[in-house]
């Protein structure tokens, strides 16, 4: 791969460097973090924006938390937890002096409501699954609180780590109506709802005399910043030259191009995660003709060169893919390492010739009177234009004819929803293997997010199994067998795996990037100027 | 009506208006341009170095007059490793193809029904009103509605830029066409008994006709203008295809560190845009007797 070495660009950036020197920022205590979307509201139990998410781990706080590793859960608003045996009751022990930002005190009753309110069909969460099969939620005492389970759900302090579920405050709900998380948002995060401007700004404040924060962050006391902005700057560029002239002093969203020049400036600084579990793929829905024959999934697997898309494209920022979630991620299948479907075009061809796909006169294979011709959808914009691309290019070197239709995100969801393509493409984020399989292949989840029709009862049963085991052992065996299932049948096209890239300016203290639902500044307790 | 004294020694008429465009030096280096970028669309397929839709390892190239450029590929390539001048040569061709295709259409549409309404008054008002209607459509909010309604699409562009040409050409015709029908031979015809079918054509079209190149040449620049930043939103040419404004669009993500991606579509559509009106200037200075000093 050849790289220009010195081109106008890269002069441009330099200029900017040496013109500007960063802010005087540093004195107030005051940060703006650029990102390159906003969500639709930041109702905890409401939205699975990831944006949503990143404004939610500051401005609330969770029973559990997740550590930078993605696997050892600690401590949150609970300082310690106990399971019962049979798997169906957790109760929660939640720490003391814990209040709200408009100084409130928060108490088990608030567990319950917030619980209560996430899995009660009338909030119409989308992610009620993530809770379980709740039973009841009981407060025994002011600060004890009993999670009760109709039946085991081994993923459950996982899920207890997202942001679905925040705990909020009952009158701050009612009072808000459907503004709730509009308007305003009550929480007991180190940070405190100011104000926002959708798809521009969400300012927050200090949440003073914050001292419950998760055990694992240094910072033991309230966040060193006063006042967070998070901007939205949809521009890629843009958001790099706002890094470079400390308009902004920290974000995760710097293009892949830009991270090695980031890395080579001295105003900025680069940290890096590869425990991001963000994973990039296409999936086929399997009962339309075009991509109904596993062979010629399998094929398609094995024509896109993962490689080459990772190394050139994405500038050997990210890691290709070969398996549907990381193969570092809780209950991967390592029996299943070897018999990944890795670049191989003239196996693909071979495959598709001995299965009947025979090449037609426009260089199309069919068969049947069928054309390997399927339709994707995916969402506009730069990154998914680049990887449809290349996969579009990479396919018709074997005789597929991908076409591509991509729909801006505020439509792309509902399309999306429906039976007309026959290809998707997504990235998504997960905690562990069974997250990501109870996403995204239970058959009651069709049509959306199970967007392939993957309509399995054994599939359905083994996730069962895996989401109701007590030992860890059945469940990754469970949740293995899925994998392989699918894995087999070709059902997505894999193709890359994000690693978490943190940038600052070179006056922070380093940041260690946290992954959880891809919030790479997770609670934002460790922002924080050099002195 | 005064007749040339001297008829032997004035030169036939075309050769005339060919003469006096040459003499303008602008003018002249401006259809010499055109000329080759319609012949490098044209021969697009003979002429291209490299595969325009196979990307290569060798992603984001310099040119060859920038430091480490090489002539494998003479403009580079772009963030898939494709030769940007293949594509562009490609991307040339569609776009003065949406650009021919949306003035032929449209303006043949609208200057017919611009003429018809000169030559029978009673269509006037519907006529001009519509096109009063029409014209207060933007081209590329029209282009924005027909692109929701069929998909992205080379079609559904030179459709909407079609429509948004017919009421100005309409206007331009019928004005053309209402000082025309008071010339004498009009009713010089009329009087011998020719149908209206004869004068119309015979007399009204071919005396109407030179004017009206003359505005669809002028244009035609910025038809591809409005047909490049649609595809530069996304609205136009699907991919792979390589249409100039789509190129430029892909450009964008990779213009602080190889800005020729970018850069070098941008400026292939400004020397066609310019050379096209400045072509169609001449031709309006050189043909429209108002204009004659």
């Amino acid at each position: 791969m050849k790289h220009p070495s010195k081109s106008p660009g890269r002069l441009l950036l330099a200029g900017l460097v040496a013109a500007l020197p960063f802010g005087g920022m540093a004195a107030a205590q005051e940060i703006t973090i650029v990102r390159e979307v906003d969500s639709n509201n930041y109702d905890p139990q409401k939205s699975v924006a990831r944006a949503a998410a990143e404004g939610l781990f500051m401005m609330g706080d969770t029973l559990v938390s997740l550590e930078p590793d993605m696997q050892t859960v600690s401590d949150g608003l609970a300082h310690k937890w106990d399971v019962s045996e049979d798997g169906r009751t957790y109760t929660f022990h939640l720490k003391d002096g814990v209040t709200f930002c408009d100084g409130k005190e928060m108490t088990a009753e608030d567990v319950v409501y917030s619980i209560k309110r996430w899995v009660d069909p009338e909030t119409k969460s989308p992610v009620a699954w993530r809770a379980g099969d709740v039973k009841d939620v009981v407060a025994l005492d002011d600060k004890t609180v009993e999670y009760q389970l109709e039946e085991p759900f081994s993923e459950l302090l996982y899920q207890l780590t997202q942001s679905f579920g925040t705990i909020v405050d009952k009158d701050n709900v009612e009072a808000l109506g459907e503004d709730f998380g509009i308007s305003g948002f009550n929480g007991t995060g180190p940070y405190c709802w100011e104000s926002w401007t959708p798809r521009d700004k969400l300012v927050m404040t200090r949440h003073e005399g914050y001292d419950w924060g998760p055990s694992f962050y240094d910072n033991d006391g309230a966040p060193h910043m006063a006042k967070i902005t998070w901007q939205v700057v949809p521009e890629e560029n843009t958001r790099t030259v706002a890094l470079l002239t400390g308009q902004s002093q920290v974000t995760q969203y710097i293009p892949a191009i830009a991270i090695d020049q980031m890395d080579q400036a001295p105003s900025v600084e680069v940290q890096r995660s590869d425990e991001a579990f963000w994973t990039y793929f296409m999936g086929f829905k399997i009962n339309k003709e075009s991509v109904s024959d596993p062979v010629a999934r399998a094929a398609m697997n094995l024509a896109v060169n993962q490689e080459a898309l990772a190394e050139d494209l994405m500038f050997g920022k990210v890691e290709p893919a070969y398996s549907y979630v990381s193969q570092g991620a809780l209950d991967w299948n390592e029996d299943l390492d070897d018999d990944l479907l890795r670049y191989d075009p003239e196996r693909a061809k071979k495959m598709l010739d001995e299965a009947g796909w025979k090449v037609g006169e426009d260089g199309v294979r069919e068969k049947d009177g069928i054309k390997l011709q399927p339709t994707a959808y995916v969402f506009a914009g730069s990154t998914w234009q680049k990887v449809s691309e290349f996969v579009q290019a990479e396919l018709l070197k074997v005789g597929i004819d991908l076409e591509i239709q991509a729909f801006d995100a505020t439509v792309a969801w509902g399309k999306l929803a429906t039976q007309e393509f026959d290809v998707f493409g997504m990235s998504f984020p997960y905690v562990s293997s069974g997250d990501a399989l109870n996403l995204y292949f239970r058959s009651e989840n069709m049509p959306t997010p199970n967007r392939m029709n993957w309509d399995d009862e054994e599939t359905d049963m083994l996730l069962d199994k895996g989401k109701t085991a007590l030992d860890d052992e059945t469940r990754a065996d469970a949740y293995g067998e899925v994998l392989k299932k699918v894995h087999e049948a070709a059902v997505w096209l894999p193709l890359y795996h994000e690693p978490m890239f943190i940038t600052h300016t070179a006056e922070m203290e380093p940041v260690v990037p946290h992954n959880n639902y891809g919030a790479g500044l997770y609670k934002g307790l460790d922002l924080k100027f050099k002195e | 009506m005064t007749i040339p004294a001297d008829i032997e020694n004035t030169p036939p008429r075309r050769q005339a208006w060919w003469r006096a465009l040459m003499r303008d030096p602008s003018a002249a280096v401006s259809m010499i341009v055109l000329a080759l970028f319609v012949l490098g669309a044209m021969l697009a397929p003979l002429i291209a170095p490299h595969d325009p839709f196979e990307g290569t390892r060798s992603v984001m190239q310099p040119p060859v007059w920038a430091e480490r450029g090489d002539w494998t590929y003479i403009l580079g390539t772009d963030g898939q490793g494709r030769d940007i001048l293949s594509r562009l040569l490609y991307g040339t061709r569609l776009t003065l193809l949406i650009g021919l295709l949306s003035v032929g259409i449209g303006g043949f549409i609208g200057s017919l029904l611009g003429l018809l309404s000169a030559f029978y008054p009673r269509l006037s008002p519907f006529v001009m009103r519509f096109a009063d209607v029409m014209l207060s459509f933007p081209a590329i909010l029209l282009g924005l509605a027909l692109v929701a309604i069929f998909g992205p699409g080379a079609l559904p562009v030179i459709i909407a830029l079609s429509i948004a040409t017919v009421p100005d050409s309409a206007r331009i015709a019928r004005s053309i066409a209402l000082s025309v029908m008071q010339q004498e031979y009009i009713e010089a015809g009329r009087a011998i008994g020719l149908s209206d079918t004869a004068v119309f054509t015979r007399y009204l079209v071919r005396n109407s006709i030179s004017a009206i190149m003359i505005f669809m040449s002028l244009r035609f620049g910025q038809i591809i203008l409005i047909g490049a930043a649609l595809s530069f939103l996304g609205l136009g040419a699907c991919p792979p295809a390589a249409e100039l404004g789509m190129m430029a669009s892909q450009g964008r993500d990779f213009i602080l560190f190889a800005p020729h991606i970018a850069f070098i579509p941008s400026l292939t559509i400004f020397i066609i845009v310019l050379a096209a009106n400045i072509t169609g200037d001449a031709l309006r200075d050189v043909l429209d007797p108002r204009m004659r000093s």
